[in-house]
């Protein structure tokens, strides 16, 4: 038998041709995000779960009559999918758009992420809820079962359509978009909407129609995924996070160009399999790196500017609840007081989540910069403190401390690559880069894959302070939170704090006064990772346990959504909303699957119906009271005036 | 051959192309220390682009760019802004939700070389506002130093960003269209500004006001298709037939 | 002044963001008319014709074209009812070539030109068809700009400033294309700063500053009346 570098062709051909599958659907999911990219500036991170609709959708058909008994249906089989399925996830689509993403184009981006990722996580959820993790079977099409022999590998003929029909999809979007007339609107209102306008189109509809068609296009991928991978509620999250990858290392130059980085990125997946196993889950990632480094702009991306800062704080800064020397020994007496009314351990969580919230706010809040992977800092920052701990037998404190060197170090390095993109990018390129943390902790040795570190030892605080003692414990805890509370309110204030925060309001005019701004982003965000590193340090010893969910992108999502009930930029906002949060995933965690859907939810409702959070909304609700008192308060004396007259 | 003391900056063959399309073209001009010069001319004439381009907000696609003798073609933003080049914007330049203090302190805030520090109070910055109130008065807007810059009215939103620009003590000061859209007394109350903070240091404005241009500037280019079309006082440049032509039309 | 009035504009306001631009734009065009409005950079002409297409969100006051207020109307409803618009940065759309930005706008009504017309009228337009759309020259994405416009069956078309930035050869060329779309009927609204172009096609003119119109003079009134115009916009 001949072979290539000591691997064997077939072992060679045959992860090749399973990493052009995986560049197929890659090229045919970025081609969607891409587009609705450009044409909505929408982040489309339910992406994931509409590829995910289209494979149930087809699962669903064959099943009808089991579904549905006593209708006489019958069973829809491959090809009435491949028909019926992207349409009808293409009209959830439009739907979606008609209902709740039209309501964020007129605000900041990162709305629409939000948005989406809260869409993402309720359909997700609901599927969790419905079939769990296990996967369903679908059986490939009668008529492509079986393949054919090519000598050096033998070649399944079901694989080989999913190449052709997937290339086909590829290239008739590349055509619709680039040849007709239809894409010549697409187009032009991309490069500029309000022209097409007044020209007699009517964008908002072709907004609507542009989301349905990507979101289609993920349905049909869905579809033809369906007899490959298992149709599992699963499938669409892990994907969504490669695609935004593929599209930060393509760039949004052409949809070729989308179509070419999608499939070469598969089959350097594939390669990699072959050489290097372990590192196939993260070459991507790791190429990302490497585009980000030597060039910004992606392989067909055009715009290279650095992220500019927007202004998503709610806070009132003349408000009493901003007010940290007020606020700080309030703090620290309920904190005090509150072991003795609910349960340590579960103040403990609400204080570690707390902590990463307010660091997490340092960046989202102060600086405006949407990072969506902090996890990474929380995570990693556990692993090592538990690891330390664990098997080095370093003292608490010192475990703590390294978990947060290399929470800063690594935030030192994300925050370096993600700030040379602009606005959503930056987002996206964050989420991937943790990504690429968590399939590291996946495979690395030290830390243990699905099991992670568990007994992690507590310790002696000092060297004689029982920290296996709950209250010993919980009042560390909480002074690890007051300091850091205390720190980032500081920082805030600071003189960094001020140019921070003219960075946050008006970017261009910052730079125009002298300031390198991305040195300050630089700043904050490594601040924020340490801070995050410093949560999830404390979190893995209270807990003795550092997992997989520490560094998977729900942690980071989390982070997000209680600065977002809480009130973004506010002092408080974050501690509300980790109390909102925690309590809410205590208070479900007997529902098991729906605390993700009931997340999901809180998402939704935030962004379209409390943006300000709940401290946001206090503070401005007080203000206007004040302003409204004043008012009528000088209206009576005018009266009383008027009245001597 | 110039004297390099004699001008602040000197720019030469300098060249700016989008997407192909010529928006400066092969533009020599050199700004006199100390003197207001003001560039107008017609619509897309390249005044803006010219702007954006001393500033660095663009990258020249050719030409040259010396400020105070020194080549400062190829450096960023906010490096040409250290130098002590400082512009205002067409659209007023604030920091919305901070105070009118604040705003002008952001400004004083650097070369006291703590813009980095995280661990200080903010305190540390009280020095600064004896100052803040100085640049205040000068602008008209110290009984307004405590209010959110956002509620102020426009015109005094121009005031303070003239305020936060002078607080950089900026050698060359451009001011891209000081007056558009403001109210007569607003105008007025600009021009003395502008008069007032000339003395010691140089000021390259474009403005569309030509009652001000005449009254304020020392020197005038007109800039028309991204080049300079004439160059010279104001009673040299109006009368100029080149410039009639492009402000009204030529003769067929 | 033609019986029927295609458009008139009455106290019209208008802000951008908070810096007012219009205050209380007043002006009529008759059907068949050819109308420009004069006057210095940032007097509000441009702003005015983007109230009237719809752009300008933030305004009081009232468009009636044909009869109706449009002035709450998107600009896709303003477009279709018959309203076309070629913008001062021309527009051209990159990432379209020459012939896609031609056939862009759609065809809202009978009437429009036929494009072997508009093809004998641009003939440079003809000859690129194939190029990227801003690969043209400055000329040529002007020609392109009013071209397309002209196949929709639009009757009002708001040029604004069609000259700016142009070679007097190519002003000459403009100046033809827009007398002979009077002569087809179109009704023009004009944005100039340049008087001695405008002068030669317009049956009127108004006159802008600060926002308002400040003079208005009939055709046959601009021999008599040059230094007074000169006056409202020279240097």
């Amino acid at each position: 038998m001949m072979t290539l570098l000591g691997i064997s062709p077939q072992l060679l051909f045959g992860q090749l041709l399973i990493g052009l599958i995986n560049g197929v659907f890659y090229a045919m999911m970025s081609l969607g995000v891409a587009i609705i990219f450009g044409m909505l500036r929408i982040g489309n991170f339910v992406h994931g779960a509409q590829y995910m609709l289209g494979a149930f959708g087809a699962w669903y058909l064959l099943h009808l009559p089991d579904l549905f008994p006593g209708f006489g249906l019958p069973s829809l089989g491959y090809w009435w999918a491949l028909a019926l399925v992207p349409v009808a996830v293409g009209l959830i689509g439009a739907l979606m758009e008609r209902v709740f993403i039209r309501r964020v184009y007129e605000l900041e981006h990162a709305y629409g992420l939000l948005l989406t990722v809260g869409l993402a996580m309720v359909i997700e959820g609901l599927f969790n809820v419905g079939y769990g993790a296990a996967g369903q079977r679908y059986d490939i099409p009668a008529a492509l079962r079986g393949g054919v022999n090519l000598g050096f590998m033998f070649l399944p003929y079901y694989r080989l359509w999913v190449i052709v029909a997937g290339l086909f999809v590829c290239v008739a979007t590349w055509y619709i978009v680039e040849r007709t007339k239809l894409g010549a609107y697409l187009r032009a209102a991309t490069e500029n909407p309000n022209l097409v306008r007044a020209f007699g189109i009517n964008v908002p509809r072709m907004l609507m129609l542009t989301y349905a068609f990507g979101v289609g296009l993920a349905g049909l991928a869905g579809v033809m995924a369906a007899p490959i991978y298992q149709v599992s509620p699963q499938m669409g999250q892990s994907i969504i996070i490669t695609i935004f990858a593929v599209v930060v290392i393509g760039g949004m130059g052409s949809i070729s160009g989308a179509i070419f980085t999608g499939l070469m990125l598969g089959m350097i997946e594939g390669l990699t399999k072959v050489f290097w196993p372990q590192a196939s889950t993260t070459v991507i990632f790791v190429i990302m790196v490497l585009v980000l480094v030597f060039r910004p702009a992606g392989l067909f991306g055009k715009e290279t500017a650095s992220a500019h800062a927007a202004d998503m704080s709610t806070a009132r800064p003349n408000s009493f609840l901003e007010n940290g020397r007020l606020w700080l020994p309030i703090l620290s007496v309920v904190g005090m007081v509150l072991p003795f009314l609910i349960y340590p351990v579960f103040g403990m969580k609400i204080l570690c989540f707390a902590l990463f919230a307010c660091a997490y706010n340092l960046i989202f809040g102060y600086v405006g910069l949407l990072a969506f992977g902090h996890a990474a800092f929380f995570g990693s920052s556990a692993y090592v403190a538990a690891f330390t701990a664990a098997s080095w037998g370093f003292p608490t404190e010192l475990a703590i401390l390294s978990g947060m060197v290399v929470a800063t170090l690594i935030g030192a390095v994300f925050g370096w690559l993600a700030i040379r993109r602009q606005g959503l990018y930056f987002a996206m390129i964050t989420l991937a880069l943790a990504q690429l943390v968590y399939f590291y902790a996946i495979q690395a040795p030290w830390t243990h894959g699905e099991d992670g570190i568990q007994s992690v030892p507590r310790g002696y605080l000092f060297g004689f302070i029982d920290l296996d003692d709950t209250m010993n414990m919980y009042y560390f805890v909480l002074a690890i939170f007051l300091i850091g509370f205390a720190a980032i309110y500081r920082i805030g204030r600071s003189p960094f704090g001020q140019i921070l925060k003219s960075i946050r309001e008006n970017e261009p005019r910052a730079i125009s006064l002298g300031y390198s701004t991305d040195r300050f982003k630089l700043l904050a965000f490594t601040l924020s990772a340490m801070f995050a590193g410093l949560a999830g340090a404390t979190k893995a010893i209270v807990f003795q346990i550092a997992s997989l969910a520490d560094l998977y992108f729900t942690t980071s999502a989390d982070a997000l959504l209680m600065t977002l009930i809480g009130g973004v930029g506010t002092l408080l906002g974050p501690i509300v909303g980790a109390i909102v949060v925690v309590t809410m995933q205590k208070e479900f965690a007997t529902l098991g699957a729906w605390v993700v859907v009931v997340q999901g939810a809180a998402f939704v409702l935030c962004v379209l119906f409390l943006r300000k959070g709940v401290i946001g909304t206090l503070e401005d609700w007080m203000a206007t009271r004040s302003e409204s008192k004043r008012i009528a308060a000088g209206y009576a004396t005018g009266l009383a005036a008027k009245a001597v007259e | 051959m110039t004297i390099a003391a004699d001008n602040i900056i000197e720019v030469r063959g300098l060249t700016k192309r989008f997407h192909g399309f010529a928006a400066i073209s092969n533009v020599d001009l050199d700004v006199r220390r100390q003197s207001i010069h003001a560039l107008i001319g017609p619509n897309g004439a390249g005044k803006t682009t010219f702007f954006n381009l001393i500033t660095k907000v663009h990258q020249p696609s050719g030409g040259s760019i010396r400020f105070n003798g020194e080549d400062i073609t190829n450096e960023d933003p906010a490096r040409v802004a250290r130098r002590g080049i400082v512009r205002s914007f067409q659209i007023s330049a604030i920091f919305p939700r901070m105070t009118v203090a604040e705003n002008v302190r952001i400004a004083l805030q650097r070369p006291k070389g703590t813009s980095f520090h995280f661990w200080r109070s903010e305190s540390s910055l009280s020095v600064l506002e004896d100052r803040v109130d100085e640049l205040l008065a000068a602008v008209g807007l110290e009984h307004m130093r405590d209010q959110t810059a956002a509620g102020l009215p426009y015109g005094r939103k121009r005031a303070l960003e003239f305020a936060t620009t002078l607080a950089v003590e900026p050698e060359l000061l451009l001011l891209d269209e000081p007056t558009s859209g403001l109210g007569t007394e607003d105008v007025e109350r600009i021009a003395a500004l502008i008069r007032s903070v000339s003395a010691n240091r140089t000021i390259l404005m474009v403005e569309h006001n030509l009652s001000i241009v005449a009254r304020l500037a020392d020197k005038i280019t007109v800039l028309a298709r991204g080049k300079i079309l004439a160059e010279g006082t104001y009673a040299e440049v109006s009368t100029d037939p080149r410039v009639i032509e492009a402000y009204i039309g030529g003769e067929e | 002044m033609n019986a029927r009035v295609s458009l008139s504009v009455s106290d019209l306001q208008g802000w951008y963001g908070e810096s007012k631009a219009l205050h209380g734009m007043t002006f009529e065009v008759g059907a068949g008319e050819v109308v420009t409005l004069l006057g210095r950079n940032g007097a509000g002409k441009t702003t005015t014709l983007r109230a009237i297409m719809g752009l300008l969100r933030k305004k009081t006051g009232e468009i009636r074209f044909d009869g109706e207020d449009v002035a709450g109307r998107m600009p896709e409803y303003i477009a279709r009812r018959g309203i076309a618009y070629c913008p001062e940065e021309r527009g051209i759309f990159a990432s379209l070539t020459v012939e896609e930005n031609l056939f862009l706008p759609p065809v809202i009504a009978e009437g429009g030109m036929a494009v072997d017309d508009i093809y004998a009228l641009f003939p440079n337009i003809a000859e690129r068809r194939n190029s990227q759309g801003t690969k043209l020259s400055g000329g040529e994405q002007q020609m392109l700009a009013i071209a397309r416009i002209l196949r929709t069956g639009a009757n009002l078309l708001l040029l604004d400033e069609p000259t700016e930035g142009l070679a007097p050869v190519i002003v000459q060329q403009i100046g033809a294309v827009i007398r002979k779309l009077k002569e087809r009927g179109f009704t023009v609204v004009l944005v100039e700063q340049n008087f001695r172009f405008a002068s030669k096609l317009a049956d009127r003119h108004y006159v802008v500053e600060h926002g308002r119109v400040i003079d208005t003079l009939a055709a046959a009134d601009v021999a008599g009346n040059r230094d007074r115009i000169q006056n409202y916009l020279k240097v």
